[in-house]
């Protein structure tokens, strides 16, 4: 326990001192404000107009000012955003040991290389539930000072788990992106991956694929794809479940037995 | 007996290329062991073998009596290292590099940390961000993290490099005074061979992937060639006058050589033969090869 704790104290001090945490709470931070914006508008289209927050021709889709569209709008953004910001996160974490040369002094440590790397995915793991409990905080802040009609107790409960659900799926799809970056001893090769599971997302859910697809669940559960949501079952569960398994194992396997020539 | 370091036929090979070709290295507890060779000789391959970092192609690795790797096993506990060109995190300041070092190494002594800092003369740096550091105090950043656990063996890989000439002193006197007041066994690398020469108790010479020869410096000492080296204000004369003696005469433009024991044993007679003829000296000194000239004769890059 007191290695890992080591281990999690050194990945925390890592973390806290660099600006990719500033950044990614900043990127973050859009979400629950376009989300703000888009019921200021939608509360009043033609004030909005007027005001020139939004062209004349402009047609907002995105449905009613209430908290159910606000909430529905801010767990796509998790779904969709959170797929490439989590993606950055994870990389940078394992990417950058590499990038700074630095993976050499973490091999031959009493501290076993097993759980410098669990560390890195609690480390991961919690970083992505506070900015997603940011985004809930926030959000209920902007909601409310917009004044946005529709609230109750049961819709802010859902709509909470709804968003972290979506964040979980989202999060147990990065250890690939930490395999990536350790295999490929960097940031362009988890990134790569990321935008390309990404893409294959999309054209999974449009060939109604989706639901057994991993990397289109997250999108699919919030609601992203209308109601071809309804497609999520057991199975789709299942299948994040066990590239998230596959994941961890290959990223552990590969820092305890990979060659580190470089 | 028991090795610090022992080697059995290691070999890494990648690919096609034979990194490291059947290597047994012997190190003695409480040696300072120079291992010596060119760029890509295999050195470092060496180096990341001996810390489990790579997975050898064949033969093994026991490193203070335990077989290492795989999975990371291996006695790093009791083991300091620097591996290649030093490297830090660069937001982080020296003393939380150090500190993230010691926590990892599972020191529970928090004032180990200002202890090493002292030691390596980077106390008006402890609070400045890595990234900002000069090659040289990076390298000495490299040092304290390797000497932080007080470890009873040091695999250093260049750890002269980018240090100021007062400063490879200074390291000298570190890891000399580190072997013979406590013990500590040393294993370094390098290419520069003037330290390896001024610091080793034994030497390791490897060249293109195979180790040639492993011997003690006292032994080094015999086996570098001696020569005589002659000046005079007219060389030619001498020349003659000294192949006349019998002698078998090498010279460039401005000196004389005698490779022979004859001459070296006795240069004062060599000094009356010239001095008889009329061409007295004006320099005649015997002459070591230094460690860059052996190694370089040994190897076969210099004729």
């Amino acid at each position: 326990m007191n290695a890992f704790l080591s281990a999690f104290w050194a990945e925390t001090l890592k973390a806290r001192r660099s600006k990719i945490s500033v950044l990614t709470a900043a990127g973050f931070l859009i979400l629950p404000l376009v989300d703000g914006l888009f019921m200021i508008i939608l509360k009043d289209p033609v004030r909005a107009r007027a005001m020139g927050l939004i062209s004349v021709k402009a047609q907002l889709t995105a449905g009613v000012a209430d908290w159910s569209t606000f909430f529905g709008i801010l767990t796509q953004g998790t779904a969709i955003g959170g797929a490439i910001l989590f993606a950055m996160i994870t990389a940078w974490v394992f990417g950058r040991e590499f990038s700074d040369h630095t993976a050499k002094e973490l091999l031959a440590l009493p501290t076993p290389r097993g759980i410098i790397v669990g560390a890195k995915f609690v480390l991961i793991a919690l970083w992505l539930l506070g900015l997603t409990l940011m985004i809930f905080v926030i959000g209920l802040g902007i909601g409310t000072a917009i004044g946005i009609p529709g609230w109750s107790i049961e819709l802010e409960w859902s709509s909470f788990w709804s968003l972290v659900t979506v964040a979980l799926l989202t999060f147990m799809l990065m250890p690939f992106v930490a395999l990536f970056a350790s295999a490929g001893r960097g940031y362009l090769p988890p990134l790569g991956w990321a935008f390309l599971t990404m893409a294959l997302a999309q054209i999974a859910a449009v060939l109604g694929w989706g639901d057994w697809f991993p990397w289109s669940v997250p999108a699919l559960l919030s609601g992203m794809a209308g109601p071809r949501a309804e497609q999520i079952g057991m199975h789709s569960y299942i299948l994040v479940l066990l590239v998230f398994i596959a994941g961890v194992a290959a990223t552990f396997a590969w820092w305890q037995s990979a060659d580190q020539a470089r | 007996m028991n090795f610090a370091i022992e080697t059995n036929g290691l070999s890494k090979s990648y690919g096609q290329v034979r990194a490291v070709d059947s290597v047994n290295l012997r190190v003695k507890q409480g040696e300072i062991y120079g291992f010596i060779g060119l760029n890509g000789a295999g050195k470092t391959t060496t180096i990341r073998a001996l810390l489990g970092m790579i997975r050898p192609s064949a033969g093994s690795v026991k490193v203070l009596g335990q077989a290492v790797g795989p999975n990371g096993r291996g006695p790093w506990r009791q083991v300091g290292h620097l591996v290649e060109r030093p490297a830090a995190y660069p937001e982080l300041t020296v003393r939380e590099n150090l500190e993230i070092a010691r926590r990892l190494q599972g020191i529970s002594d928090i004032k180990a940390t200002s202890r090493v800092i002292e030691r390596l003369g980077l106390a008006s740096y402890a609070d400045r961000k890595a990234g900002t550091l000069s090659t040289g105090n990076l390298q000495r950043l490299g040092l304290a993290r390797a000497l932080l656990h007080e470890p009873e063996l040091l695999i250093l890989d260049e750890p002269a490099n980018g240090l100021d000439p007062a400063g490879v002193v200074e390291i000298r006197e570190l890891l000399a005074g580190l072997a013979h007041e406590k013990g500590v066994t040393v294993f370094m690398s390098s290419h520069i061979l003037t330290e390896v020469d001024r610091l080793a108790t034994r030497i390791g010479i490897i060249h293109k992937s195979r180790l040639l020869e492993e011997l003690e410096a006292e032994k080094l000492e015999e086996l570098r060639s001696q020569r005589l080296e002659i000046k005079a204000r007219n060389l030619e004369a001498a020349q003659s006058a000294l192949a006349q003696a019998g002698f078998a005469v090498k010279a460039n433009e401005s000196t004389i050589f005698l490779n022979e024991a004859r001459a070296i044993d006795a240069p004062d007679e060599v000094a009356t033969i010239l001095v008889n003829t009329g061409i007295p000296p004006t320099r005649l000194a015997v002459e070591q090869e230094n460690l860059e000239d052996y190694f370089l004769r040994l190897t076969g890059e210099k004729a």
